[in-house]
């Protein structure tokens, strides 16, 4: 199956399952959406994260406490 | 037209308290000038001057008693609900007391006007508003940078000396570098937020200045922190690079003018440059988008969704709905990358005073097609300027971008970034560069505010 056709069952089914509709424009909005920021996730989603620490309530406004 | 107009903010706010221009005048005069120079620019999209006029006649002592400022058009004033810059907003809102307004009323300055703002505040190039787009004045055919568009339009236009903005990924730096102006993203957390439809939810946005120079920046920094910021006189600095994309893949013009920048400024400070190694900076970059896209949702709903106001842009309902696809596996992932990110700068900054990029790879580009051309290709002016932005908003650390150069004659700006809490840092540094070139570019003025003809809408 082709990359593309890959994207538009993926953005079709999604859209189907929550009961979203999209006109042809927003469709196109968000295949365009898809093709940007899909790569990068399938990027961060084969990282292992499990080494990193939890920070416990980390406070934003300040430097992490260890 | 009143001279006290064309004073910086401090300037404006020196020469009330002392007589030397009256508050009531210079009110009526920045009124006026939005009215001559804002139809080329949509930068303001409402003025309201009854109540500017009453919020003068209420104004206590404070350091802006009298001066006016725009406010962007992502907080509520008592008297106008926000409408981030959209024909429908998934939060409820309502007029009221945000945070900042109560600030800017308490230390005397009074609003004349709201600012236009990207679309939901999801872009990095103003070029897209239920009020249409706000316009450079340095090029009304360029993008004046998002979200801020207004109140960075607002201010290089000088239709005031000083705007307040807001900032969840670049929104005040973008702006900022595109129209010549000094934007300070502050320290999480450290500047007036309540009121804001996501305050309480978003970890990635706060509140901050968007001026002239350094010194406006520090004073209306102040207003927003409730605490004055002290200057001081940078010494010895630790500058930061990368050799990454996001010094490296940007266009030649830029390159050059940051690197001379951060020359001198290593040169003015007795400082030196130290290379640093950030190779979470992509991957926290992603990170940063699909937090703060995520944070958003809690207002959504299928049904809302499939009812979304049909004058909300085709991007914007599209971008609305592919929210929901994100899965929540990678935002997870982000939120330990975000803990990786600030463990990493921590080590960073106990070896720098500051890290510096340029904040924007490229000058403000056409409106009409917002697309960079960088020595990797070419980009959307977004997917560009978020490899700059996002590591303060992910992490919480403060940053300030400043003007250091012009490429055909579209401004050039510097991001420095320092650690938590150490906002003063960057407006000292900030305001020894400035020192270092002469003030050359905080004082460069766009063609609509040297008196020139306005510019056609």
């Amino acid at each position: 199956m082709e990359a593309s056709s890959q994207q538009d069952d993926f953005i079709q089914a999604g859209l189907a399952a929550y009961g979203i509709e999209a006109d042809e424009i927003e469709l196109a909005v968000i295949r365009a959406a898809h093709e940007m920021f899909w790569p990068p996730i399938l990027e961060l989603l084969g990282m292992d994260t499990s080494a990193v620490e939890a920070e416990p309530g980390p406070d934003l406004s300040e430097a992490p406490s260890r | 037209m009143n001279e006290a107009l064309d004073l910086s903010l401090r300037g404006q706010a020196a020469a009330i308290a002392a007589g030397e221009a009256d508050a009531g005048e210079l009110l009526e005069a920045a009124l006026a000038r939005i009215e001559e120079r804002n139809p080329a620019l949509n930068a303001v999209v409402e003025t309201f001057p009854e109540r500017s006029r009453e919020m003068l006649a209420a104004a206590p002592a404070g350091p802006l008693h009298g001066v006016p400022v725009v406010i962007k058009d992502e907080w509520p004033l008592p008297w106008r609900a926000q409408r981030f810059g959209a024909a429908e907003m998934l939060a409820e809102t309502a007029p009221g007391e945000s945070g900042p307004y109560r600030a800017l009323r308490d230390a005397g300055a009074v609003i004349v006007g709201v600012g236009n703002m990207h679309e939901l505040g999801a872009g990095s190039t103003g070029s897209l508003s239920v009020y249409g787009p706000a316009r450079n004045p340095w090029d009304a055919d360029r993008c004046p940078g998002g979200s801020s568009s207004g109140p960075a339009a607002a201010v290089a236009a000088r239709m005031v000396a000083g705007a307040i903005g807001a900032d969840g990924i670049g929104s005040i730096r973008y702006p900022a570098a595109y129209c010549g102006l000094t934007g300070l993203k502050p320290t999480f957390g450290r500047a007036a937020m309540e009121g804001h439809h996501m305050a309480g939810v978003s970890t990635t946005i706060v509140s901050g200045p968007l001026c002239a120079d350094a010194a406006d920046a520090r004073l209306l920094a102040s207003v927003l922190f409730g605490e004055e910021l002290q200057a001081g006189e940078p010494r010895g600095l630790r500058i930061g690079v990368v050799r990454d994309e996001v010094a490296e893949d940007v266009a030649p013009a830029v390159r050059e003018a940051c690197e001379g920048a951060i020359g001198e400024l290593r040169e003015a400070t007795g400082g030196e440059v130290r290379e640093i190694a950030l190779p979470e900076l992509a991957a926290a970059t992603l990170a940063t988008v699909l937090i703060a896209n995520s944070e958003s949702l809690g207002g959504i709903t299928p049904q809302r969704l499939n009812d979304l106001d049909p004058e909300l842009s085709p991007i914007g309902r599209g971008l609305l709905k592919y929210r929901v696809l994100l899965p929540a596996t990678a935002v997870v992932k982000s939120q330990q990358l975000r803990t990786a990110a600030r463990r990493r700068l921590a080590e960073v900054f106990a070896d720098v005073d500051l890290i510096a990029w340029p904040t924007v790879p490229a000058a403000a580009p056409p409106l009409e097609a917002p697309l960079v051309e960088l020595p990797s290709g070419t980009l959307t002016a977004d997917q560009a300027n978020v490899r700059g932005g996002a590591l303060a908003n992910l992490t919480g650390i403060p940053a300030v971008s400043v003007p250091v150069g012009s490429a055909a004659g579209l401004p050039v700006a510097l991001q420095l970034q320092a650690t938590w809490g150490r906002d003063e840092l960057l407006l000292d540094a900030a305001e020894a560069l400035e020192r270092a070139n002469g003030r050359r570019w905080v004082d460069a003025l766009p063609p609509l505010a040297r008196g020139a003809e306005p510019l056609e809408a």
